[in-house]
């Protein structure tokens, strides 16, 4: 996506001008672009570099020091990397933050997917495109509140499971559920976005390629599989790396999920984000700086791994039409 | 609901539907049924007492308690929080476009391989986890004596927001003709009025749109809200939601003050939706897939 961006500006500027101008030549538009590029660029960059570059140097920096934000920092070169190695709590972290992307990635398009194609066939797809849509827009923690309330002990959900029949419905948050309650409520509300993304992608495709689809004969499922997943699979990477980042993002959801805060919520139930806040801002121990932003880097690097993996596997010849 | 009404235009295109697709039409309704179920659920259970919800978790109020609200303005610091998110989430979304503007439009205009390297120093921030930055900014911010305040989560909030609004606006203003600013430029302008009066116009969609998901994401922002804020008269909603779950521990829960507050923080999001919901569609998806 990047390479878009940057190039698509150019290609439309490549007049008839020849590649080696000189500067006196150059055209009056050309020169006020010049000139202003830093003055213009300046303001912004100087704040993400300070907010936003120098802190990951510094992070990265903390990694090899052993530091409670207090006294003065210990190098402990890379034994918090070690320490973060032997942790049973990080594996757990670091296993959690992964089925969440990997499972709860795979059910979350495979839903999108399927909504993508029942939708783009169906009457009032826009509302139902906006209803699915409007969870994107809530703080995560509502739902956490809500899943706390609804799926409580003898709370409403198990009253219908009774009604219906099923007398032994599972202890819905007991410490081992509350991690499965998590990814399902993770599905049900980040569907929509992405059903909304691939639609928006779907709809750029042209509308003769499913007629024809159709005069061969194709049904449904044909004319998905046939167009609309070649045809959006330039959308579906992308939405691939959105979810990578995304994904390792989820913090609030897991902290609050049944309701439960004064205390984290029970290990098991942690993932990297969950981890470094744990570890950094501890309630009764002292803070583990170091170990904290050894497994932020660990995140990072996560990320830079699979979305580089991402697209590698997921890319394909462009597509003109 | 206008869902069960028959469009009519829309008739001729539909094909012969399987059985496959039948149910999964119904699959969808029954989805889109829920999420507004619970929608509606959350209004409702915010205008109840405690128990009567413990005891009829899907009844009506009889009698709305609108007590639950001002509970949570007064006993959870709803109140307080709202103005302050409100104010977070204006301040930053308007000073991240007033930097993150100029730069995308240079950066969209200049193809020289500098300008190329800061488009993709930006983009690359896209792929940060935000748990890389949180310890050092309390750090950095506390060293400034800016945790705790408003500023600093301001601040915070301009740093991460800009990789996003830099991509998000390049790409708009690469869609807008430079024959416009040539104009500009032959009849005298210079490159700030050139920038706030021809370019800024066209692109305005682009920079309200910008705006508005910046808004959405500052008025949920949880963690960094969570790390650098503590008094009682800075915090934002969502750090007020948090400490209300906390005290009710020890207090009992009472369900009907905690969707009251629950329902501050959703309401506004719901409003800016109906409102200008197909903005905020549009550029989340294909400013996105672009």
């Amino acid at each position: 996506m990047t390479a878009q961006i940057t190039q698509s500006p150019r290609i439309g500027k490549v007049r008839g001008d020849s590649p080696r101008r000189s500067r006196r030549s150059e055209a009056p538009l050309e020169r006020l672009h010049r000139r202003t590029f830093w003055p213009f660029a300046a303001p912004a960059l100087l704040f993400y570099i300070v907010l936003f570059i120098a802190p990951i140097a510094f992070a990265a920096y903390t990694s090899f020091y052993k530091w409670d934000g207090l006294s003065p920092m210990k190098d402990r070169g890379l034994n918090n990397y070690r320490i973060l190695w032997l942790d049973p709590v990080f594996h757990t972290a670091l296993t959690n933050t992964l089925k969440i992307l990997i499972v709860g990635g795979v059910v979350t398009f495979a839903i999108a997917l399927a909504l993508t194609m029942v939708l783009r066939e169906m009457n009032h797809r826009l509302f139902a495109r906006s209803v699915l849509f409007f969870p994107t827009l809530v703080n995560a923690m509502v739902f956490g509140i809500a899943a706390g309330f609804l799926f409580s002990p003898s709370g409403p959900v198990d009253e219908v499971l009774h009604a219906l029949g099923w007398q032994t419905p599972p202890q819905w948050l007991s410490t081992e559920n509350i991690f499965p309650m998590v990814m399902g409520t993770l599905i049900w509300t980040s569907t929509g976005f992405y059903t909304a993304i691939i639609m928006a992608g779907v709809d750029q495709i042209p509308q003769y390629l499913y007629e024809a689809a159709e005069l061969d004969g194709c049904n449904a499922w044909q004319r998905f599989r046939n167009v609309t997943l070649p045809m959006a699979w330039e959308v579906i990477s992308v939405c691939a790396v959105l979810w990578t980042v995304s994904s390792v993002n989820i913090f609030q959801l897991i902290l609050v999920f049944g309701g439960s805060n004064s205390n984290l919520p029970p290990a098991n139930s942690w993932n990297t984000a969950l981890y470094v806040y744990g570890e950094a801002f501890p309630q009764a121990s002292a803070p583990e700086l170091g170990l904290a932003t050894a497994a932020a880097m660990v995140a990072l690097l996560l990320v830079a791994v699979i979305t580089v993996l991402l697209r590698r596997l997921m890319r394909r010849e462009r597509i003109e039409y | 609901m206008s869902i069960a009404i028959p469009s009519r235009g829309r008739r001729s295109r539909r094909r012969r539907t399987g059985p496959a697709v039948r149910i999964g039409t119904w699959l969808v309704w029954l989805f889109v049924a829920v999420d507004i179920g619970l929608l509606v659920w959350t209004f409702t259970s915010s205008l109840r007492g405690n128990n009567d919800i413990m005891n009829h978790p899907f009844g009506v109020p009889n009698s709305p308690k609108f007590g639950n609200y001002g509970k949570a303005v007064s006993d959870g610091g709803f109140g307080r929080a709202a103005l302050n998110s409100v104010f977070t989430a204006v301040a930053s979304s308007a000073l991240v476009i007033a930097l993150a503007a100029p730069c995308a439009y240079v950066l969209a205009r200049r193809r020289t391989r500098t300008s190329s390297f800061l488009s993709m120093m930006f983009v690359l921030g896209l792929g940060v986890p935000l748990q890389v930055l949180v310890i050092p900014l309390f750090i950095g911010l506390s060293k400034v004596n800016l945790t705790d305040s408003l500023y600093g989560l301001i601040l915070v909030y301009i740093g991460l927001a800009m990789p996003f609004t830099v991509y998000l606006l390049t790409g708009f203003f690469a869609g807008v003709p430079a024959v416009l600013e040539e104009a500009a430029v032959l009849d005298g302008a210079g490159p700030v009025r050139t920038f706030l009066s021809v370019i800024v116009p066209v692109a305005r969609g682009g920079i309200i749109t910008a705006f508005l998901l910046q808004i959405i994401s500052a008025w949920n922002e949880t963690l960094f809200a969570l790390v650098l804020l503590h008094s009682q008269d800075k915090i934002t909603l969502p750090v007020a939601l948090v400490n209300f779950l906390s005290t009710e521990q020890y207090d009992g829960q009472d369900w009907g003050v905690l969707f009251a507050g629950v329902c501050i923080i959703l309401a506004p999001m719901l409003a800016l939706f109906s409102w200008l919901g197909s903005r905020i569609i549009q550029g989340m998806t294909v400013g996105i897939g672009k």
